[in-house]
């Protein structure tokens, strides 16, 4: 298969057992194409975290076979995981920002955890808080920022390594719905830009208004994918985060 | 690399700064254990080094059953030469022997005739020695049983007693110390991970290698071994200087050969940093979070 008909991301058959023989995912088979932005719905347990952290390699699966870009993720060796995380940004949905660092310095923490020496730092810092809109904002506490602020740090701090992919879970989980809509709006413009755009989402209000892909999970079973068929989407029942 | 090097040890020293009271506990507690280590160990190899010279002073005396022939004594003198432990052998002749008695105490030994059979002196290389030496020289049939072999067996074993008490004892308390040492850099190794949980899961997640992530918490395994290490050879070497002052105040001619500062703080420096590095490694392989 040449690589513009090979998926970009191609789970086969996956199956994931957590310890105690909890289910995580049962026979999942998906495709998702390069510049694709895809939702995971779902409701708690659902699976939907779970196809995040399998391609994060937080999790390997019991059965299947997880593969990005042609290389199959159960193959990998331990020592390789830091490696696969540099080609993705990964947005956790608590923002995990350090209290007592500056934005700015939030950034460029990561940045020098990967190897950037301090004046790559000073040179692309303000770059990629730029391309987030909270370069204004580059002085600032964690705790002086809004919702929407914080978690647009996280998406800087997710693109220090230039990734083609970007995997969010839940990413407007703690946000109100106009913070929301703003954080959607980044990823939008981020996957325009031709980044490939993953987002583990229970916000069906703000899921609706992108009009992208959605696949719904259901008990470790994928249910439907807007790709093929019209979505059976979960109740809109408010139900806690996965 | 530079930069890169920069990097981990401002987390290691951040992280030294941040849990004080814990950096304190290990640091001193590793000083104190290495303190009494180095200390047992400097008394102990002086000691030794005194007692080697002590066989010297404790010489034996044998006499030989009287009427011994010339030929018979120097071939005597061969076969104790070569008894295994024996450092030297002279003959005493009778006559040399009366006649120092005589000079020594002319009143007593005024008018008596020569008591005393030819003999030898020896001595032998090490305390622990004595007893077989003794044995072998007994069961030689020119020996005289009566009074056979006469040395200071009860002293020679009271100082052999002496040093291994001393060498147990300080295996054993400055062990255990090194154990707490150990488990209390350990503590403060998890303690620093648990703390830098988030900084740890920041950089797992934008791909930071495993030795970024781990290294810092080694070198502050190994910072707070060599600081404990070197704390522990100022000590030893204040203890000295306060010894060596208090000989002085007895008006003694007693002193103490200079203390091999240098040398302390790089070997119980060395020890402690190594120490300090296992200690992390085993703290750092116990945490998943820093996998």
């Amino acid at each position: 298969m040449s690589e513009a008909l090979s998926p970009y991301i191609e789970f086969k058959d996956v199956q994931v057992e957590y310890p105690g023989r909890v289910t995580g995912l049962h026979d999942v088979s998906l495709r998702v194409k390069k510049g694709d932005f895809v939702f995971f719905v779902g409701k708690t347990g659902a699976g939907k975290s779970t196809l995040i952290k399998l391609l994060t390699r937080e999790v390997k699966q019991t059965k299947g076979t997880v593969i990005l870009h042609g290389r199959d993720l159960g193959q990998l060796r331990d020592r390789e995981i830091p490696a696969l995380r540099r080609e993705m940004g990964i947005v956790p949905q608590d923002f995990a920002l350090l209290p007592r660092k500056r934005v700015w310095e939030n950034v460029a923490y990561a940045m020098r955890a990967v190897g950037h020496t301090r004046s790559e730092v000073r040179k692309k810092v303000p770059d990629i808080l730029d391309q987030v809109n909270i370069g204004q904002r580059a002085d600032a506490f964690p705790h002086q920022l809004s919702g929407g602020e914080q978690q647009r740090v996280a998406i800087a701090r997710a693109l220090i390594n230039n990734p083609p992919l970007l995997l969010a879970d839940e990413p407007t989980g703690n946000l109100d719905p106009d913070h929301s809509w703003e954080i959607m709006e980044l990823l939008k413009s981020l996957n325009l830009k031709g980044t490939t755009v993953l987002v583990a989402s229970h916000d069906m209000m703000v899921i609706h208004r992108m009009g992208r892909r959605i696949v719904t999970l259901d008990g470790g079973h994928v249910v439907s994918d807007s790709e093929t068929a019209a979505p059976v989407l979960p109740s809109e029942e408010p139900t806690p985060d996965a | 690399m530079l930069d890169r090097l920069s990097f981990v040890i401002g987390e290691a020293m951040a992280a030294l700064r941040r849990n004080g009271f814990m950096t304190f506990a290990a640091v001193s507690t590793v000083a104190v254990s290495l303190f009494l280590l180095g200390g047992l160990g400097y008394s102990y190899m002086r000691a030794v080094e005194y007692a080697q010279t002590i066989p010297g002073k404790f010489d034996m005396r044998v006499y030989l059953v009287p009427g011994t022939s010339l030929a018979t004594i120097s071939e005597t003198a061969a076969k104790i030469r070569q008894i295994p432990g024996v450092a030297s052998a002279f003959l005493i002749p009778k006559d040399k022997a009366w006649e120092k008695q005589k000079r020594d105490d002319p009143a007593i030994t005024m008018g008596l005739e020569n008591p005393y059979p030819d003999g030898f002196k020896i001595t032998i290389k090490r305390l622990k020695d004595g007893d077989s030496v003794a044995n072998q020289l007994r069961a030689m049939p020119v020996i005289d049983p009566d009074p056979g072999v006469i040395y200071l067996k009860e002293e020679q074993h009271l100082i052999d007693d002496g040093l291994q008490v001393m060498r147990w004892l300080g295996l054993v308390i400055a062990g255990l110390l090194f154990l707490t040492a150990g488990v209390l850099i350990f503590n403060a190794i998890k303690l620093t991970i648990t703390h830098r949980r988030r900084e740890i899961r920041i950089m797992q997640l934008v791909g930071a290698s495993f030795l970024t992530v781990r290294v810092p918490f080694l070198i502050e395994g190994v910072v707070q071994g060599m600081l404990g290490g070197a704390f522990a050879a100022l000590m030893l070497y204040g203890s000295q200087n306060v010894f060596q002052n208090f000989l002085l105040t007895l008006s003694t001619r007693s002193h103490l050969s200079p203390f091999p500062a240098g040398q302390a703080v790089l070997i119980l420096g060395g020890v402690g940093g190594v120490y300090g590095l296992i200690c992390s490694g085993l703290a750092v392989a116990s945490t998943s979070g820093a996998q």
